[in-house]
């Protein structure tokens, strides 16, 4: 519906309009905070917090060995799974992050291009023909218009890695992707600087969609009277059953109209400093931390309820500090060790790589949110590009879904298959952010079969 | 016909069992009629289904339409979802998703469209109300989402929803926007609600309205909601006419449609469900994967559609016809070459191939199979529920399972042997287990095999008295079976008509199977058949109803109806 | 069990079978260079094959100070933080060291030879090519006489080297294949009743435009269907026949093609034999062998980025072109005795599967050729975004040739920052 509304210059000015036209209800001053999705933990008085959605990327996968084995599958599968080496980094926050192993992208006669398939593949749910461009948007853009609609931003696209280009896989047509921030000062910008309100502040604008939105409403409640007085018994307890739905849509609306609880959380910080411009590791994961704790309080001050984060790109640049080789390049080049079975360089980058995650999901945890924490109302849906990066594997890609979607996501499960298309893990996570998706994919990796085991 | 001497009898023995099932069989007669209420009847609301909505959405707005949206889960009851579906409501969740779904449909027609052709007319000013054109807009859609026309009431509030939301945004067409969406989340859409109406020509009585049997006939016939001609024929009462109705069953017959309506029905009575979540052991079977499954469902779909209502063929011979369509994927597990380069192709399978008709299709033998195994027992239960109306009642609770899933040794015959002898067990197991094993020369996903564990399979079973041996025998034995016709007739009546079927419509069915019998069994003519019987429209006046008459016992009721069947019984 | 079998009598039920006495249908799910390896576990452990283990990594800085570079320029050159190891992690620049900063890629003989450690064990997989037992490797299971230069050459490489199925190329190559880079089908024909045992035999291989299907066990499954795409140059027809259903060919087919599973694309095979062996559970596998140009095999690695293959298997390129010109073996007619090919062997796995005619009409038995049906194909290169085996760069800051001022490009670079 705001769809319509951006197209069709509904501004401040036509607001004001309809107001001195007297079709406005009289609202109170500026409010707002709106909540579309109705997900959330209730507070103690009946409001609700809302779910967060994130993506979270990073370049070229975890380890595999040739010969079967893995340096990041859990070996138990269910809740409390075992933490393999390259997980050290998510230890402590375990039982809220849930971990998708054997998934694969499925081409279906397209080639497997190199660092590209694999994510364009969870993102859009089918394999492009070429690289640079998606066969349709990223799934992320539907649940940005599902929850992301009726704040400050709709969503914050951030690129930790430094890279040459700026990265974002994230896009509305396929061809275009969005333009992220790429340090914490641009960032703290956007989110902190001017036209912040502070939501803790008596300053607010309402949403005057909200209005229009309970007119639409109004129209079937007005039909109720006639319809009920001509039905029998069971038809009565079913439309009674519909009504009841259609006044909890409106008491959802309503309460977007009202001035909202404080943001408890909400403590604007101070300007970051400047970093050094480097793709090393430890930049990177600075970046992360610096990056993750700003648009963490971005979130918990109601400036964007979604967000996608790049920490490297998929032909990852980053490298450790003082070493000449890439990671991309020793992924490729370092041979499988005889002994230990696997690729150990590899190994160490994917620990350290995994070490931003984990730093990341901390600021999350560490801001306080109802009774529990704002990762606890977010879902962050992490993903790479590929599964075994030494030949560009698509399969068994790592996915994880951290956080508590408000409760929704029964987190802290490691979720094993044989070769399920990624598109399973995909719409479970549409599903738990809350945008109204029955089915996603094309061809082999359509699916409307979400992981129910994850869901509450 | 002598094949009709033995009437459907399986729900109601399901009624028996089920003590729910009662509540709509409940009598209305003792209703206290109320006064001054309105003259309209409101008999059922039954909940859309989701190919309904489907197919409604691409009907009035176009198939470019995409519609992203999880539906609530929908319901079996006596075999049928169309049964369930009309118990269902819906909850908050699921009207939100509803809620957002309209506004993503309405924000799509007014993207896509030229404004003028979608509207169908123009305001005088873009930037405001026009309550004119506004009403044009909202009498249009408003007939085709509710399926009848609107009443003032119902347009005046989507018209002051219009208006406002014009003048709220400076956008004329925003305002329709919203009154559209408004329309899509009303109950009168998200609902089938069916209405009668006093019957002028038999006072006291009710009668279906024209719109309610529009509606019926093409939800039956096209899986969608009415047309502007069969509304037209609705308004123009020519539903209550035969001849009219007559004119339209041709015509919902005759439409391309008709094809969609029919493989709606085959999906629901075939009970295609749970394609999507189905699990097979990768080790056991390495061929099997999601498109295997897709397909699946896809073949047996096809193979219905285009032998009974393209071929228009005997019934009957669904489960005997080799005759169907593969695509690539299927033919890997039928072990047979791909010889198109389409993604579909007429197949008929080879006489030495051991199948037989839609039951030794890996749709069938795979949904009703255990994961790493065949079952004897789930397909011969599925057999006599789906095809033969006999539902199995669940087994006991304390049964031990340990012998039949140790599935490593021997064969699955010697295995539920146990079950045929236990006391507890064999009243079940001795009707569900023989065509299951029948069919044993398939595996779990539907492949031929002659061994199981190293030991010969025997295909041969003890079917009622008869002796079988193997698919070809189960399909020779279900084609010369009385209650295959006559339960799918049962099924077409309670698919269209939304309502369980008990020992009052016994004789109504019997005579609608003889005369599917003397068509020789044709589907097509059978749905017109029974859409052109009184009992079809038959209204059933809800418990609870506030009649604007006294003379509710002239209402046709329960009561009438077992009288008139039984008066049919005895002219027979 | 399942062979896609059909049998003389069962033509006549099948309309659209043509008049076969047994034919029987394959796809390849794996195929890559037959190169043996010596070692007992690992991937680059020594060997018998290579005593030394695989070829070691090279010192790039060593490597690009020996060219004339100085090491502060060398170390510039392989830093990460050198934004001219742009657009990936190859360097442009390390194309220039060879005399007078040649590019030594297209140019390998500016440079001298860096030397590449070759297979010393006595032990090949392949065929006996030349008929000769007293020349070339013992096969595994003791033939004497197989001739597989090829490995004898590149089998100490790192891309090549490694158990089956587990060398980077391998993998790499084989992993693009079942995706749906390419499909191969083989079909084969025999006149006799007993497929086993046949001295009539053909053997055709012929690409299919359908891709390979992965089952829920994510492996290739069998009994899918592939029609026959006719290609203009990718086909390869072979008499045979079976001896206890191994597949021998009765006489080299003068010049075969094949889709090479590795960045030359084209395997042209001169005097190419088969040697396939049936299998109890259906399956296929054995050996294409024959004399393969060997210049192309350096062109694919070059095209494929030098530098960057140079980085990731740990070669000097200009060692493969001086390795495989010393050790070439065969001068096919009209080479006026120079030595442009080199004996190959390609181990292939197949499944059983359908394989239809062109025009899907039956299934395929006659073993013929179809490249007169063929669409005109051009031979593209693979890489067509290389130039002289590098990117060519429009950024004028990331310049890379011959004249770069390395250092300059360097202060660039970081006064920018």
């Amino acid at each position: 519906m705001s769809k319509k509304l951006e197209n069709k210059g509904f501004n401040r000015r036509s607001l004001l309009r309809g107001m001195l036209g007297g079709t406005a209800v009289t609202m109170g001053l500026p409010i707002l905070d709106a909540f579309l999705d109705g997900n959330g933990k209730a507070y103690a008085d009946g409001a609700r917090l809302p779910v967060r959605f994130g993506t979270y990327f990073w370049g070229l996968g975890l380890t595999d060995t040739p010969a079967g084995g893995t340096r990041w599958v859990p070996q138990k599968t269910g809740f409390g799974y075992d933490i393999p080496s390259e997980l050290a980094s998510i230890t402590a926050l375990k039982d809220k992050v849930s971990v998708f192993s054997g998934f694969r992208a499925i081409p279906d006669g397209r080639s497997n291009l190199v660092h590209w398939t694999g994510h364009a593949s969870i993102l859009s749910g089918v394999a492009p023909p070429r690289t640079g461009m998606f066969d349709g948007p990223s799934f992320d853009t539907k649940v940005v218009n599902a929850i992301g609609k009726t704040t400050r931003y709709k969503v914050i696209d951030v690129d930790a890695s430094t890279s040459r280009r700026p990265i974002s896989y994230s896009t509305e047509t396929g061809g275009t992707f969005a333009s992220p921030e790429i340090t914490p000062l641009g960032l703290y910008r956007r989110l902190f600087g001017e036209g912040f309100q502070d939501p803790n502040s008596d300053n607010w604008q309402p949403d005057p969609s909200i209005m229009l939105r309970q007119s639409v409403l109004s129209a079937v409640k007005d039909q109720r009277k006639a319809l009920m007085a001509t039905v029998g018994k069971d038809d009565q307890i079913k439309l009674d059953q519909y009504f009841t739905a259609v006044r909890d849509m409106e008491n959802q609306l309503a309460v977007q109209l009202e001035k909202p609880e404080k943001c408890e959380a909400c403590e604007p910080p101070a300007a970051p400093e400047e970093l050094p411009h480097a793709a090393s590791i430890d930049v990177v994961n600075r970046n992360t931390v610096l990056m993750g704790r700003l648009l963490a309080m971005g979130l918990a001050c109601n400036q964007s309820r979604c967000f996608n984060f790049v920490h490297t790109g998929g032909t990852s640049e980053t490298y450790i500090a003082g070493e000449s080789k890439i990671y991309h390049q020793i992924t490729h080049d370092e041979p499988t060790d005889g002994k230990l079975g696997y690729q150990p360089k590899t190994s160490e980058l994917a620990g350290l790589v995994m070490q931003g995650f984990g730093d990341f999901l901390a600021e999350f945890d560490g801001i306080p949110e109802g009774d529990g924490t704002l990762l606890d109302n977010c879902l962050i849906f992490a993903f790479s590009d590929t599964g075994y990066a030494k030949i560009h594997s698509i399969e068994n890609i790592p996915m994880f879904l951290a956080g508590g979607a408000g409760g929704k996501h029964k987190a802290g499960q490691h979720i094993h298959t044989t070769g399920d298309a990624v598109t399973r893990v995909s719409l479970t996570a549409m599903q738990l952010a809350g945008a109204p998706v029955g089915e996603f994919g094309v061809g082999t990796m359509k699916t409307s079969n979400p992981i129910t085991e994850v869901m509450a | 016909m002598k094949i009709l001497r033995r009437p459907v009898r399986a729900f109601a023995v399901l009624l028996a069992i089920s003590p729910v099932a009662f509540s709509i069989a409940a009598h209305s007669a003792e209703s206290p009629a109320a006064t001054g209420a309105s003259a309209q009847v409101t008999v059922a609301a039954r909940r859309l289904s989701e190919s309904e909505y489907r197919h409604t959405i691409e009907d009035v707005f176009g198939p470019d339409i995409e519609i992203n949206a999880r539906f609530e889960p929908e319901k079996r009851e006596q075999g049928l979802l169309a049964v369930g579906n009309a118990m269902l409501s819906l909850t908050s969740g699921g009207f939100e998703q509803y809620f957002i779904l309209a506004a993503d449909i309405t924000d799509q027609a007014f993207d896509n469209t030229d404004l003028e052709a979608l509207v169908g007319c123009s305001p005088k000013d873009a930037s405001g109300a026009d309550p004119r054109c506004a009403r044009q807009f909202i009498t249009h859609y408003g007939e085709l989402i509710f399926r009848r026309p609107l009443t003032e009431a119902e347009v005046e509030a989507r018209l002051e929803t219009a208006n406002q939301g014009a003048e709220q945004t400076g956008d004329f067409h925003h305002g329709l926007n919203l009154a559209l969406t408004s329309l899509l989340v009303a109950p009168e859409f998200l609902f089938r609600v069916e209405t009668a109406e006093p019957d002028p020509n038999n006072s006291g009585a009710f009668r279906l309205d024209g719109y309610t049997k529009a509606a019926r006939l093409s939800f039956l016939f096209w899986n969608s909601a009415p047309d502007h001609e069969l509304l037209r024929a609705a308004r123009d009462g020519e539903l209550h006419t035969e001849a009219g109705l007559k004119q339209q069953l041709d015509r919902l017959v005759a439409a391309p449609r008709f094809k969609d309506g029919a493989r709606a029905f085959f999906e629901d009575m075939f009970q295609l469900d749970g394609f999507e979540n189905m699990v097979k052991d990768p080790a056991i079977y390495p061929k099997f994967n999601q498109t295997i499954a897709n397909s699946a469902k896809e073949q047996m779909l096809k193979t219905a559609v285009g032998l009974l209502v393209e071929k228009n063929r005997d019934y009957r011979e669904l489960f005997t016809s080799n005759e169907t369509y593969i695509n690539r994927p299927l033919a890997s597990v039928y072990n047979v070459p791909y010889g198109s380069a389409e993604e579909w192709m007429p197949y008929t399978f080879k006489d030495d191939s051991e199948r037989a008709g839609i039951l030794t299709q890996v749709g069938f033998l795979s949904q009703h199979a255990h994961p790493g195994t065949s079952s004897p027992t789930l397909r011969g239960i599925k057999l006599h529920e789906i095809f033969r109306c006999e539902p199995t009642p669940d087994p006991p609770a304390d049964v031990d399972f340990s012998a039949v899933q140790a599935s490593e040794k021997g064969t699955a015959r010697e295995r539920l042997l146990d079950h045929m002898e236990n006391p507890g067990c064999n009243a079940c197991h001795r009707r569900s287990d023989p065509p299951g094993l029948a069919l044993e020369h398939f595996d779990g996903i539907g492949q031929v095999r002659k061994f199981e564990n190293g030991e010969l399979i025997d295909v041969s079973a003890d079917f009622n008295g008869v002796q079988l041996d193997g698919a070809k025998g189960l399909a020779d034995y279900l084609k010369a079976d009385p209650r295959v016709p006559a339960c799918l007739v049962r099924n077409v009546y309670a698919y269209g008509t939304g309502l369980k079927t008990g020992f009052r419509d016994e004789a109504y069915l019997a005579e609608q199977a003889e005369a599917f019998a003397e068509k020789g069994y044709r589907i097509p003519a059978l749905m017109q058949q029974i859409a052109n019987t009184p009992e079809f429209f038959k209204v059933h006046i809800p418990e609870g109803v506030a009649l604007n008459t006294d003379t509710t016992g002239n209402a046709i009721s329960d009561n009438a109806t077992i009288n008139n069947a039984q008066n049919a019984q005895a002219q027979r | 069990m399942s062979h896609k079998i059909i049998l003389g009598f069962a033509a006549l039920l099948v309309p659209g079978v043509a008049l076969a006495d047994w034919t029987r249908s394959y796809v390849i799910e794996w195929n890559e260079p037959a190169m043996y390896y010596g070692a007992e576990g690992g991937v680059i452990d020594p060997g018998s094959d290579c005593p030394q283990g695989t070829n070691p990594e090279l010192d790039w800085i060593q490597v690009l100070m020996k060219a004339g570079y100085t090491r502060e320029e060398a170390e510039w050159l392989r830093d990460p933080a050198n934004p001219t190891r742009s657009p990936v992690h190859g360097q442009n620049q390390m194309a220039f060291r060879g005399k007078d900063r040649a590019n030594v890629y297209t140019n390998p003989e500016s440079y001298p030879d860096p030397g590449l450690a070759e297979v010393s064990g006595k032990v090949a997989e392949g065929i006996n090519l030349d008929g000769d037992k007293t020349t070339g490797f013992v096969s595994p299971d003791g033939e004497k006489g197989i001739d597989n230069t090829f490995y004898k050459t590149l089998g100490c490489w790192k891309t090549y080297r490694g158990p089956e199925r587990l060398s980077s190329g391998a993998l790499q190559f084989n992993d693009s294949m079942r995706n749906g880079g390419w499909t191969t089908v083989i079909v084969m024909h025999g006149r006799g009743d007993d497929p086993m045992n046949d001295d009539q035999v053909d053997v055709g291989f012929y690409m299919s435009d359908n891709d390979m299907v992965k089952g829920g066990d994510g492996n290739i499954a069998r009994d899918y269907t592939f029609r026959i795409a006719p290609h203009a140059h990718y086909e390869a027809i072979f008499k045979a026949r079976t001896v206890d259903g191994m597949i021998i060919s009765t006489e080299p087919a003068d010049t075969v093609m094949l889709r090479d599973p590795g960045y030359t694309r084209d395997l042209e095979l001169r005097q190419a034999q088969v040697q396939l062996q049936m299998r109890e559970d259906g399956s296929l596998r054995g050996y294409v062998g024959g004399y393969r140009p060997w210049r192309p095999v350096y062109d694919g690695w070059v095209n494929a980025r030098g530098p960057v293959i140079e980085s990731l298997t740990w070669v000097e390129l200009p060692s493969v072109y001086y390795a495989l010109k010393r050790n070439a073996d065969y001068s096919p007619e009209g080479a006026n005795g120079e030595k442009t090919h080199i004996s190959f062997a390609l181990r292939v796995d197949a499944l059983p599967a359908y394989v239809m005619t062109p025009d899907y009409r039956q299934q395929a038995a006659a073993i013929k050729s179809y490249k007169a049906l063929a669409p005109e194909q051009k031979r593209e290169r693979q890489f067509s975004y290389t130039v002289d085996g590098v990117v060519p760069y429009n950024d004028p800051n990331l310049k890379a040739g011959p004249d770069l001022d390395v250092l300059l490009s360097k202060q660039q670079h970081l006064s920018k920052k």
